[in-house]
């Protein structure tokens, strides 16, 4: 049987330690066995408003964060208020009042927590937060002494305060609560390999993997986690160079002057910065340098949703850059594959000598799952056609059937050329003539080929002989499995997630072509996927499903969708 | 060995262009310096005086318009033994390039940017750039150039005190030289802003 999966949520205004203490919380349940994923709300502002942890865990993995809620912790009063939609009739509700207005309440069964009381006495009105780790710990049954050293390893400074905090917590629950107590009914078994990552950490170990040794970003939410972490790691790291430069264009530019002083290179924005970048993506392309854009998505247009999610930028990554040349755009689902196409991106970019795209969104990029300790795992690193004894007739962009042409890093003897955004011939010197033009053309678009066979495959879940297939791409494949978990007619679904979104590989078709019923599922508006798919071959869904309100989807709406 | 690292296509500017002067000078200060054609970097804005790109045989980048100095420093910071160079006019470097170029400026970064001023943009036929003096007839400023011109120098001794940015007239010869000698030679950042006329479209300017 299937172990349940609980989920706990953390409401509060911002600045009062709401991702902290989830993330705290999450370092705690790993180290008592569990596996979970987590998803956190918050405004575009620092302090005040009204910021979310909620974090699904369970003894079997979890792909994905759960709406409903289990129990549910108002820091400040009337933090509940908003999210009824999430409680049922089961939901345990601690807040620091005494009686919600009566009425108010529509589900779940209300508990008063002391939170401001408690904080006094233990003299610092911070702490509100650990307290309610502290009632959390207690319904879980979990170890108060292994919860305490982890709680002092995270907080150092103040581990005092928090411990007592957390004791506090323990014991007001312990008294007051007893009937609450969780019976998990699973013995608790620590395991100690499990880590948690954000997506955008797990892109940045991929990099680090990788021998990625040249970051530059503009700081742009929800981009900025792998910067920061990247940046943080430059003392650990001493060969890498993190770059925090003026603005995406000097980004974008500098990253491919890296690139072609033979750095393993990436940038990192959003959409408003990518936007900016893009006129770079087209240089890049035209003097093949290998480059990786690292794209974390938030809703656009224009500012648009600064700290929520959607995955409508998969478009401007493949049509970005003016005029036509090759790239590839890829997508990872789950925390492991941004890891891995951390490293990947950067192989391609070493091997197709084009721009590389790695489309990654808020929801994916910002929020944390349990996985393997990615620090620990070797990958391969590919540098690709590498010249490093030039003859004295050297040419660069020599014409080849598959369309790559070594290429001499910078230093090299004898390996002179020129780096051209204007068209040019085999040395890299500006044509304009027909037919070196279109040769040069055709040269490059040879790649496509070539990215086809290395980028990523798409992963197909489920048997080919399901009645429907869902069709998706991104960060929605964690709520689709977690979905594909608890549907009661699982068997009649298979899901197809593209890795790969440009170039499409042929046997997509192929597989999508084996299913009579075929279903999109996008974090967009306009069904970008499907569009996409329809450009490629004769595509007609049955039904597509679109969310486009800043949110994902829960596990629990896919379901209703497709049940 | 010996290399003037030259390439082998005749240059394309008009005859009389003042960049003939900057691509001599720049090749016999390299070949003075000694400076190993392997470990040499030039970076070219888009423009006649980024035209030079196809005229030298070195490692070389022809960027997009107002980026030369965000690609050289991209380079200078992966492989600090590298001569890092750019060659642009004052449409690239003044103008759409400009955040880059205080930010190079801010850095302090060793690379070095020769921009021909020639009070204009050339290469798209003759409009005002950001060193038009103001009430200059142009075609893109027909009844005058409302604007006041940048100050190169100035404008980048309040950035930072501690780089090298200096402003010569491209007929004198021997400042031209000993300038872009000393601009290689410094320890980092340098500028050397080159006046000279357009022979196409400066006669707007008179
Ligand atoms: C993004 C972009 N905008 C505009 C142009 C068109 N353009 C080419 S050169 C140039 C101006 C050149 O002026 P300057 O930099 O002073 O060089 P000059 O030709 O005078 O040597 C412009 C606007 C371009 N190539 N790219
Ligand atoms: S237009 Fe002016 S700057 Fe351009 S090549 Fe002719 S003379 Fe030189
Ligand atoms: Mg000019």
């Amino acid at each position: 049987m299937a172990n349940k999966v609980y989920t706990f949520k953390i409401a509060g205004p911002a600045g009062l330690g709401i991702k902290s203490i989830g993330q705290l919380f999450s370092k705690i349940l790993i180290a008592h066995g569990f596996n979970l994923a987590d998803y956190s709300e918050y405004p575009s502002l620092v302090r005040g408003g009204h910021n979310t942890y909620q974090i699904s865990f369970s003894l079997d993995k979890v792909f994905a964060p759960h709406y409903q809620i289990n129990a549910f912790f108002a820091i400040n009063p009337g933090h509940w208020q908003q999210h009824q939609s999430e409680f049922n009739s089961k939901t345990l509700i601690f807040s620091d009042e005494e009686n919600p207005e009566s009425g108010r309440m529509e589900k779940g069964i209300f508990y008063n927590l002391p939170l401001k009381t408690l904080a006094n006495e233990i003299g610092s009105p911070l702490v509100v937060n650990t307290i309610s780790l502290g009632v959390a710990v207690y319904l879980l049954g979990f170890d108060l002494n292994l919860t305490k050293e982890i709680v002092c390893g995270f907080y150092q400074k103040f581990s005092d305060l928090n411990s007592r905090a957390i004791q506090a917590g323990y014991d007001y629950a312990q008294t007051n609560f007893p009937k609450c107590k969780l019976d998990l009914k699973t013995k608790i078994n620590p395991k100690t390999d499990q880590q948690l990552y954000e997506g955008n950490e797990s892109y940045g170990w991929g990099f680090l993997a990788g021998g990625g040794n040249f970051y530059a970003a503009y700081p742009m939410t929800p981009a900025t986690g792998a910067l920061h972490f990247l940046a943080a790691k430059q003392e650990a790291f001493p060969n890498i160079k993190v770059i925090h430069a003026e603005d995406e264009v000097g980004v974008a530019n500098m990253g491919a002057g890296a690139a072609f002083a033979g750095a393993r290179a990436a940038v990192g924005t959003s959409g408003g910065g990518f936007a900016l970048m893009n006129e770079a993506v087209s240089y890049c392309g035209v003097a093949e340098i290998g480059l990786v854009y690292y794209l974390v998505s938030r809703p656009g247009p224009a500012t648009g949703l600064p700290t929520w999610t959607a995955q409508g930028d998969l478009m401007h990554a493949i049509y970005s850059g003016h005029g036509e040349f090759p790239k590839v755009v890829m997508a990872p689902g789950d925390i492991d594959e941004s890891f891995e196409m951390g490293y990947q991106s950067l192989n391609l970019a070493a091997k197709l000598q084009t721009p590389i795209i790695v489309v990654s969104d808020k929801f994916l990029g910002e929020s944390s799952a349990s996985t393997n300790n990615l620090s620990k795992i070797k990958v391969k690193i590919e540098t690709g056609d590498i010249e490093t004894k030039p003859s004295q007739n050297y040419a660069r962009y020599k014409f080849t059937p598959n369309g790559i042409s070594p290429l001499t890093i910078p230093g090299t003897p004898n390996g002179q050329f020129l780096a051209n955004s204007y068209e040019h011939d085999e040395l890299g010197f500006s044509t304009e003539d027909a037919q070196v033009s279109q040769k040069m053309f055709d040269k490059r678009m040879a790649k496509n080929k070539l990215a086809i066979k290395l980028a990523p495959k798409a992963n197909l879940f489920g048997n080919n002989t399901a009645k429907t297939l869902i069709i998706s791409w991104g960060s929605t494949k964690g709520p689709i499995l977690e979905a594909l978990k608890d549907l009661p007619n699982k068997d009649d679904f298979a899901f197809l997630q593209i890795k790969t979104l440009w170039p499409i590989n042929p046997d997509i078709k192929n597989i999508i072509n084996g299913f009579s019923n075929t279903v999109v599922i996008e974090n967009n508006g306009t069904g970008q996927l499907v569009t996409l798919l329809k450009s490629q071959f004769d595509f007609n869904p049955t039904k597509i499903h679109l969310r486009n309100d800043g949110r994902p989807f829960f596990p629990e709406e896919i379901i209703k969708l497709l049940k | 060995m010996t290399n003037n690292f030259r390439s082998n296509i005749t240059p394309t500017w008009c005859p009389g262009c003042q960049n003939y002067l900057v691509y001599a000078a720049l090749q016999k200060n390299f070949a003075d310096l000694k400076i190993n054609v392997d470990n040499l970097i030039m970076n070219y804005d888009i423009g006649c005086a980024g035209n030079m790109a196809d005229f030298f045989k070195t490692y070389g980048a022809h960027t997009l318009h107002g980026r030369s100095i965000a690609m050289a420093m991209g380079e200078k910071i992966v492989n600090p033994n590298l001569t890092v160079c750019v060659i642009g006019g004052d449409g690239g470097i003044y103008g759409e390039g400009l955040n880059h170029l205080v930010a190079a400026a801010r850095a302090n970064i060793n690379i070095k940017v020769f921009v021909s001023n020639n009070f204009l943009y050339s290469l798209t036929t003759g409009q005002t750039s950001p060193t038009t003096p103001k009430g200059a007839h142009t075609k893109s400023t027909p009844t005058g150039n409302i604007n006041e011109p940048i100050h190169p120098v100035e404008l980048l001794k309040t950035v930072n005190q501690e780089i090298f940015v200096e402003s010569v007239d491209v007929k004198d010869i021997p400042k031209l030289n000993n300038t872009i000698k000393r601009a290689l030679e410094f320890s980092g950042f340098a500028l050397v802003d080159i006046t000279q006329e357009c022979v196409a479209f400066g006669k707007q300017l008179k």
